[in-house]
């Protein structure tokens, strides 16, 4: 109880300060210019991105060289924590193969539960990736809830039931690839045209059949969900080989 | 009434900022520290997004409802800036691939060390350093 | 109207504030890692609150599942209490 003497005293200290401030802070009520330029734009007006979703539009289109470099720094963040683990072709068989007490991970209530959830967190994932540019979600959004699947998997069954169904690292690594190529191709197929870099509307169609896709929006959604998913599972693949195998490997320790 | 709730929130957001440097400083262990520059960059996303809201009501998400222009000045009038979001969306993502680089050099580290603490790594930093064994 | 919404800003802000002086204080790095996680539950609310649905899916994911997933391999490969 010695610990809440000091949390009491500087939440005491917050509504204390909070009387004191208060009138010289009032709340935003209002847009601000940018803001409302982008709200009037996102689907109607001049500047168009042909999407409801303003987050989205933003994110890909009128700002987009910007998550475009953040996308280089996710790269270079995974790749920078796979480099650290590097294992060469003979390393990596021992890293997949079973050690002697392995038990078969946790029981069997829980191995069925996950089974299920699996199956619908890979379907609500893609739909929040793939609604991206007409609801609230896209790449980044799907990309993460689905690296949340190989999680569950690694924690209910082992790393080994998933390298056994073919997601080994290289998988991941190619997904990921994949994704990371996509979009460099997406952003720079406007300037065969004579657009530029990240371009969207009006080279890329804002319609297919009848369907509203955004132009551009849908392909980068789909490459930013496989390139967030892919590199998140291949670091947790990479994390989740156990300490004692990684010993022997480098040699340190007893 | 409002505005001491809306100054409270600012000055309660601004105190985690400072307990999470305290831990982010004062703390000896590498995975405290970890933990505690999780919940800087928490609060700090969470400061962006409290620039962009609007305390009026009702007040809406900047997600279009219909696909009309009628609808277009009541949109405008209701929604919330859009820009802070669409910035704190990469961050998130981003911070996190970034935690996951520390948290692996964390565990290099260990193994390296044996150790986490930063005080015991540098006490031993000068013997790797001229080459002898520790 | 708006002071209800702001009233439930105010203690779910709070409440983050609450667990992470408790997570900055624990000893045991696991139940670090589990207050780290109720102060994320109470931000992603908070981030409902605040009108960005695009942000809650994104946190949720991110903040509760996999950042507490990776924080319990760190634990489990590297020392569980921490010594002051």
């Amino acid at each position: 109880m010695k610990k809440l003497i000091p949390l009491i005293v500087i939440l005491l200290t917050i509504f204390g300060l909070a009387h004191y401030i208060a009138p010289k802070l009032p709340p935003q009520t209002e847009l601000r210019p940018l803001g409302e330029f982008y709200l009037k734009n996102s689907y109607f007006g001049e500047y168009s991105a042909k999407s409801p979703e303003v987050v989205t539009s933003i994110l890909w289109d009128y700002r987009g060289v910007d998550t475009f470099f953040e996308t280089s720094v996710f790269f270079l963040a995974i790749i920078g924590s796979l480099t650290v683990f590097r294992l060469n072709k003979k390393e990596e068989r021992l890293a997949k193969q079973k050690p002697k007490e392995f038990t078969g991970g946790l029981t069997l209530v829980v191995k069925s539960v996950t089974k299920i959830i699996v199956v619908m967190i890979l379907a609500v994932s893609a739909s929040i990736a793939l609604h991206g540019h007409l609801t609230p979600g896209g790449g980044f959004q799907g990309g993460s809830a689905l690296a949340v699947a190989p999680l569950l998997i690694i924690a209910a069954y082992s790393k080994y039931a998933l390298e056994e169904h073919g997601l080994d690292k290289t998988r991941a690594l190619i997904l990921r690839s994949i994704g990371l190529l996509g979009i460099a191709l997406v952003a720079l197929v406007p300037l065969l045209t004579g657009g530029f870099i990240m371009q969207n509307q009006p080279i890329f169609p804002a319609e297919i059949k009848g369907q509203l896709v955004s132009g551009s929006l849908i392909y980068y959604n789909l490459f930013e969900f496989l390139a967030v998913g892919g590199g998140f599972t291949a670091v947790f693949l990479l994390l989740a080989i156990p300490e004692k195998v990684f010993k022997e490997i480098l040699g340190v320790g007893e | 009434m409002i505005a001491f709730i809306w100054a409270s929130v600012i000055l309660a957001l601004i105190a985690t900022i400072m307990i999470s440097l305290y831990g982010i400083a004062r703390r000896p262990n590498l995975v405290k520290k970890l933990i505690a520059l999780t919940i800087f960059g928490d609060t700090a996303n969470l400061l962006v997004v409290l620039l962009g809201y609007r305390v009026i009501y009702p007040v809406a998400p900047p997600v279009l409802p219909y696909l009309s222009r009628e609808a277009l000045s009541q949109f405008v009038e209701t929604a919330v800036d859009p820009l802070p979001q669409a910035l704190v969306i990469t961050a998130v993502v981003i911070g996190m691939a970034v935690n996951v680089l520390i948290a692996v050099l964390v565990i290099q580290l260990y193994r390296l060390y044996g150790t986490v603490d930063v005080r015991k790594i540098g006490e031993r930093l000068p013997a790797l350093l001229e080459g002898g064994e520790q | 109207m708006i002071e209800i919404q702001l009233i439930i800003l105010l203690i779910l802000v709070i409440l983050g504030l609450i667990f992470s002086y408790l997570a900055i204080l624990e000893r045991d790095l696991l139940k670090a890692v589990g207050f780290s996680a109720v102060q994320a539950i109470a931000y992603s609310i908070a981030l409902y609150i605040l009108m960005a649905p695009d942000i809650v899916l994104a946190y949720v994911a991110i903040a509760v599942g996999i950042y507490t997933a990776l924080l319990v391999f760190v634990v489990s490969k590297t020392t569980r209490y921490e010594v002051v």
